[in-house]
């Protein structure tokens, strides 16, 4: 059971804001709920004031403009892997959030507390990194907005401010040509290894290429010196340059032993999935749908 | 703006509309259980992972354990005990009677509420579809097999009355 709580239900940006910080440590933003109500029933988090800011209309636009998709914080993830604007806009994101937990889970958590949130094991993340995607924040103080991959500070931590509130993401699209995909490793509803790639071919080798790894390490990444790595390769190269790369992997992305595998079997696991989502990227009939049972 | 530590809520709960008085941290499955006495719905790992406590608001399943009750305000939620039609059971409750798609029951009224959300999204699922909607409500029994084939068996009753 959880302690008892008061709700106080702002209608715009600025309220929250001031409320935030008026409240202090004694309220934090509720959005769906999803996380943070297990996390306090669990004693891990405290608060006495529930912000909610789902009653701040902003928060709920899914919009397109200029080749950019703007989603709302408090879009649910059932809305996201339905939405026909964002399967058109973003196939891979909308796919990886068809994978989120469960569909009661989809139903109840929202896109901006996912990533406010910033648990390590989570799918939103990682494919929103191929897609240079920024966040907009926004507090009485104003509105900023900061690359995704800046946001994501370190597990559980983000450049959230304690007065803000995460107003929307925005999705550019990928460059004519480009295809994608999201693949996780999964046991049960959470992700051991989530992997997005996307790749431009241009007669037979890549032109173009885009990778991030989630889940494994601390925060979800791009791997920058991989994507140049290779560059003009073919794809049988790159997926051998990229199965070579384990002591690069494992200083970027810092992975971990926790109850879903070893560092060196997630690391192992993340060549291999890299090598698959390379190929499936490039060739979107091959036959891998979603990831990998492991 | 103060803020409060109660919420005046109203709903509609398996048709019926209620109001009330209820405290912010109150959840929807300690609404259901404990102040209407509907105990159809069951309390089990409190994380939205095993699907025990599954109901549906507005047509969509939510797990009642992590779901505030106020959220439910001006929406409608089905329980277990909502589908029966008076003395006729709801195809679904039919279909896993029939298959025996339970073996200790607990998880059965989470199932049948989840299938039934299904059923409203995707009148003819595929057993691999069922297996997805389904994959956040666990049988520890391992009744699994039969619950795919009782739902399956109920889809088609349903479409059959709508013809």
């Amino acid at each position: 059971m959880l302690g008892s709580l008061q709700l106080l239900q702002p209608t715009t940006v600025d309220e929250a804001s001031g409320a935030l910080r008026d409240f202090a440590e004694r309220g934090k933003i509720y959005a769906g709920g999803a996380e943070m109500l297990l996390l306090m029933r669990h004693g891990f988090l405290q608060s006495e004031i529930l912000v909610d800011v789902k009653k701040i209309e902003r928060l709920h636009r899914i919009a397109r403009e200029n080749g950019t998709l703007s989603v709302g914080a408090c879009v649910t993830h059932h809305t996201l892997e339905l939405n026909p604007l964002v399967r058109e806009h973003a196939a891979s994101f909308a796919a990886a959030e068809s994978q989120v937990a469960n569909v009661r889970v989809r139903n109840q958590g929202t896109l901006g507390g996912n990533l406010c949130f910033n648990d390590p094991h989570s799918d939103p993340g990682t494919v929103l990194l191929i897609h240079n995607s920024t966040v907009t924040l926004g507090s009485q103080r104003g509105e900023r907005q900061l690359p995704l991959k800046d946001f994501f500070v370190d597990v559980y931590e983000t450049a959230l401010e304690p007065d803000e509130v995460m107003l929307d993401v925005q999705i550019p699209a990928l460059p004519s040509g480009m295809m994608s995909t999201y693949l996780r490793l999964h046991r049960f509803q959470r992700p051991t290894l989530g992997v997005a790639a996307a790749v431009k071919m241009n007669r037979g080798t890549i032109a173009e290429s885009r990778l991030a790894v989630g889940c494994i390490g601390p925060k979800c990444q791009r791997l920058p010196e991989l994507e140049t790595k290779i560059t003009g390769t073919q794809l049988d190269e790159a997926k051998r340059i990229v199965a070579e790369q384990k002591n690069h992997l494992r200083q970027r992305l810092q992975p971990v032993d926790d109850l879903l595998g070893s560092a060196d079997y997630k690391l192992y696991m993340t060549g291999i999935l890299l090598g698959d989502a390379l190929e499936q990227a490039a060739s979107p009939s091959f036959p891998l749908d979603g990831g990998r049972l492991g | 703006m103060k803020p409060q530590p109660t919420f005046n809520l109203s709903l509609t709960i398996n048709g019926n509309p209620w109001s009330g008085e209820v405290p912010v941290e109150e959840s929807l499955l300690e609404f259901l259980r404990f102040r209407l006495r509907l105990t159809g719905t069951k309390r089990s790992c409190e994380s939205e992972v095993c699907g025990a406590c599954t109901v549906l608001v507005d047509n969509r399943p939510v797990s009642s354990c992590n779901y505030l009750a106020f959220e439910a305000h001006e929406r409608s939620v089905l329980s277990i005990e909502g589908i029966a039609q008076g003395d006729k059971l709801d195809p679904l409750q039919e279909a896993f009677i029939r298959n025996i798609g339970a073996q200790c029951g607990y998880c059965t009224p989470g199932q049948i509420m989840a299938a039934k959300s299904l059923l409203m999204e995707n009148p003819s699922p595929t057993r691999e579809q069922i297996a997805k909607w389904l994959a956040g409500n666990i049988c520890r029994c391992g009744a699994y097999g039969a619950i795919a084939q009782s739902i399956l068996e109920a889809a088609q009753e349903y479409r059959k009355r709508e013809v």
